[in-house]
């Protein structure tokens, strides 16, 4: 027995060691320079994370073209969370103590993010969020934090700003689903509203993955309200709008957090809710028609790998890998430390997603658009400096449609 | 909130329950005949769900035929698993059955994620944008309807088949004594290779009804799969009408639930009822209340 005791004793140092050796030096010796993405390439989020990897896919052809960084190429190693928050975690622990990756790009959802902030944290490596809206990912008071994209905050008052642009009539009603992003979105909304005089004469929160959403949009008809403000994914989305023409719900102005109503895919047919999406309102965080430079490129370089034109998402990826190669370019050095504080000075003016720079609280200050869905496209309407488009509104009824 | 908005309430909630119904009586015909807590029950209904959207893609019949194959295709799945897995551990302990029907559950959804990948189709056929009117207040999906009615024919069928035929009579037999029933004769290793198989393809049809209505992706069975447990439990663990009867009131107290109290209770509501029914029946969702 105390034999057997020791043999283990023995494993467990030799583990050890091996571990010790690895440890630090893998970065600067290696061949490539490794960074840590975590996304959501299986599980409910799975096309969102899709457009995740097709983003920095994109990023890492165009950074490696110019040289790589600090003389190296680079590479990602991702882990899949499948969009799970424990798995998250794991992922930070992975990624740091076996990859030894100096900086995290991730997660996906707000739910995910959230749920690594305190992770990287520990870990003490800088973390930068591409695509996570709701604002407490980014209010933990963790120096390590640092987000790209613009948040529920930004969000709700863009979207208020813009009904009282159209002098919508101020009754609301807020849906969202029930985990981070939408409680954040739905709360932020709730707030704003408030804040400028509508009435809220309806909250509904739901779970994502259900079938039927009939009752709860039953509900919300009969409280009436001229403005719904949805927080969803991309699923449920379709689904909700298919479903609201089948309780025959009129509201004046379907307006959303972005996301699933601003996916790609969402007014498809074959993925998403077709006809069902014309005329809904959502923010945005950019679009390929965007005035920034490097837009088109983007979305030539997008369109010949996939196929496809990308969404914001891709393009949150795709500068977020930006973001961080410039970041380790001017600390000129793998140690996560050295890349933080870069980060924290960083000032790109002149990116394809706009100038992106940190506030105290690593956000970067990034303006939101309002787009509706007009022959399956997404069209900027607000603000009007940026608009292609002139909104129709008010919503028309279900029965006045053509081609549902 | 009117009386209407009720009415139309319990009507989807039924829509919804007959669909609910169909994988609940699979997998209490399951636990009836064999004892076995199928948790791989919803990645049988996932497969039914890609089966259909597979035919469909390549062929343009309608799902609402398609299903049918589909039925088949699950019935040669659970009777070639029931051979290859199943039997050897007859009469072993639940643990084991557990972690089988636990790692086939994972192996398929897995090796439909291998195959498809993570990303979630749907189809669009026509009659999605049709809605039927009943008066001026209530107005239902057809989609909805068609796959309402097809799922009480089947559950008739199924009914039909465990009360009136041969097969269904040894089931039951086996159900009331698994002991005495080989003494009378009855292949056991059959009969519970075919009502295994028909559990699974009970579940495969009711995936490929809802596809219509709804979208796939591997893990989208994982839900029907505790909902039926609670259908299960709800309906006196083994008896199917039991089972179909818990899932009507299933869909109908969940689409109640989010009517009146909010979509974001409807699932606790479920599993209140299924723990409640579990605390107040003593015998467990393991024990026999046939003893």
């Amino acid at each position: 027995m105390k034999r057997l005791a020791n043999c283990f004793a023995l494993l467990l140092v030799g583990a050890l060691v091996l571990c010790g050796c690895k440890g630090g030096s893998q970065q600067e010796t290696g061949n490539t320079f490794k960074i840590g993405v975590i996304t959501s390439l299986t599980g409910q989020a799975a096309a969102f994370g899709q457009a995740h990897k097709n983003g920095y896919t994109v990023a890492v052809n165009d950074l490696n073209a110019k040289g790589g960084v600090m003389g190296k190429k680079i590479e990602l190693v991702y882990y899949d969370d499948q969009s799970r928050p424990d798995q998250a975690v794991q992922g930070v622990n992975k990624l740091v103590d076996q990859d030894h990756v100096p900086i995290i790009l991730g997660a996906y959802s707000s739910e995910n993010t959230r749920a690594i902030v305190p992770a990287v944290d520990q870990k003490q490596v800088p973390l930068l969020m591409p695509t996570a809206t709701a604002d407490n990912v980014i209010q933990t008071g963790s120096p390590w934090a640092f987000r790209i994209c613009a948040g529920s905050g930004a969000y709700a008052t863009t979207t208020i700003d813009f009904l009282k642009a159209m002098n919508a009539p101020k009754t609301m009603a807020v849906i969202y689903e029930n985990t981070n992003f939408g409680q954040a979105n739905g709360q932020a909304m709730e707030k704003a509203a408030k804040e400028n005089g509508f009435d809220v004469v309806d909250t509904e929160a739901y779970q994502a993955s259900s079938p039927d959403y009939k009752a709860l949009l039953q509900r919300v008809k009969a409280r009436n309200p001229a403005v719904i403000y949805f927080a969803s994914y991309l699923l449920d989305a379709s689904t909700l709008m298919r479903q609201s023409a089948q309780v025959n719900l009129n509201p004046q102005f379907y307006t959303s957090a972005g996301t699933g109503f601003a996916a790609a895919e969402f007014p498809t047919k074959d993925k998403g809710a077709g006809p069902y999406a014309e005329y809904t309102f959502s923010v945005s965080q950019w679009l390929p028609s965007a005035q920034w430079k490097g837009s088109k490129e983007f979305d030539a370089a997008f369109f010949k790998l996939t196929g496809a034109h990308p969404a914001y998402h891709a393009m949150e990826a795709y500068v977020t890998l930006l973001t961080a190669v410039a970041a380790i370019n001017q600390a000129n050095s793998a140690q996560p430390a050295a890349i933080r504080d870069a980060l924290k000075n960083i000032n790109l003016p002149d990116t394809p997603f706009g100038p992106i720079h940190f506030d105290l609280h690593g956000q970067n200050p990034h303006p939101v658009l309002i787009t509706q869905v007009l022959d399956g496209q997404y069209k900027v309407v607000y603000p009007p400096a940026a608009a292609e488009a002139k909104p129709v509104i008010p919503t028309p009824p279900w029965n006045k449609r053509q081609g549902l | 909130m009117d009386v209407y908005a009720a009415l139309q309430a319990v009507i989807n909630g039924l829509l919804t329950g007959a669909l609910y119904a169909l994988v609940g009586m699979g997998l209490a015909l399951i636990f009836g005949v064999m004892r076995i807590v199928n948790f791989a029950h919803g990645a049988f209904m996932m497969l039914g769900m890609y089966a259909t959207y597979v035919l469909f893609t390549r062929s343009n019949i309608s799902p609402y035929l398609l299903f049918i194959v589909a039925g088949v295709v699950l019935f040669g799945i659970g009777y070639a698993i029931y051979f290859a897995l199943l039997r050897p551990i007859h009469g072993q302990s639940d643990f084991m059955q557990i972690l089988l029907t636990l790692g086939i559950g994972l192996i398929a959804t897995d090796g439909v994620l291998l195959i498809f990948g993570a990303d979630y189709h749907q189809i669009n056929i026509p009659l999605l944008g049709e809605n039927f009117h009943l008066g001026s207040h209530i107005s239902v999906n057809a989609p909805w309807v068609v796959s309402f009615g097809i799922a009480v024919v089947l559950a008739v069928a199924l009914y039909l088949f465990v009360m009136r035929t041969m097969i269904g009579r040894a089931a039951r037999a086996i159900a009331q004594n698994r002991y005495a029933a080989p003494l009378m004769g009855i292949n056991v290793f059959r009969v519970q290779a075919i009502s295994f198989a028909i559990g699974i393809a009970a579940a495969g049809m009711a995936g490929g009804l809802l596809l219509p209505v709804f979208y796939i992706y591997p893990q989208v069975g994982d839900q029907f799969t505790l909902k039926a447990f609670v259908m299960v439990v709800l309906g006196g663990m083994e008896s199917i009408v039991g089972a179909a009867l818990a899932g009507l009131v299933l869909g109908v107290v969940e689409s109640l639930t989010s009517l009146y109290w909010g979509n974001e209770w409807a699932l606790a509501v479920d599993f209140v009822i299924f723990l409640l029914v579990l605390s107040l029946k003593p015998s467990g969702i393991f024990g026999s209340q046939k003893a």
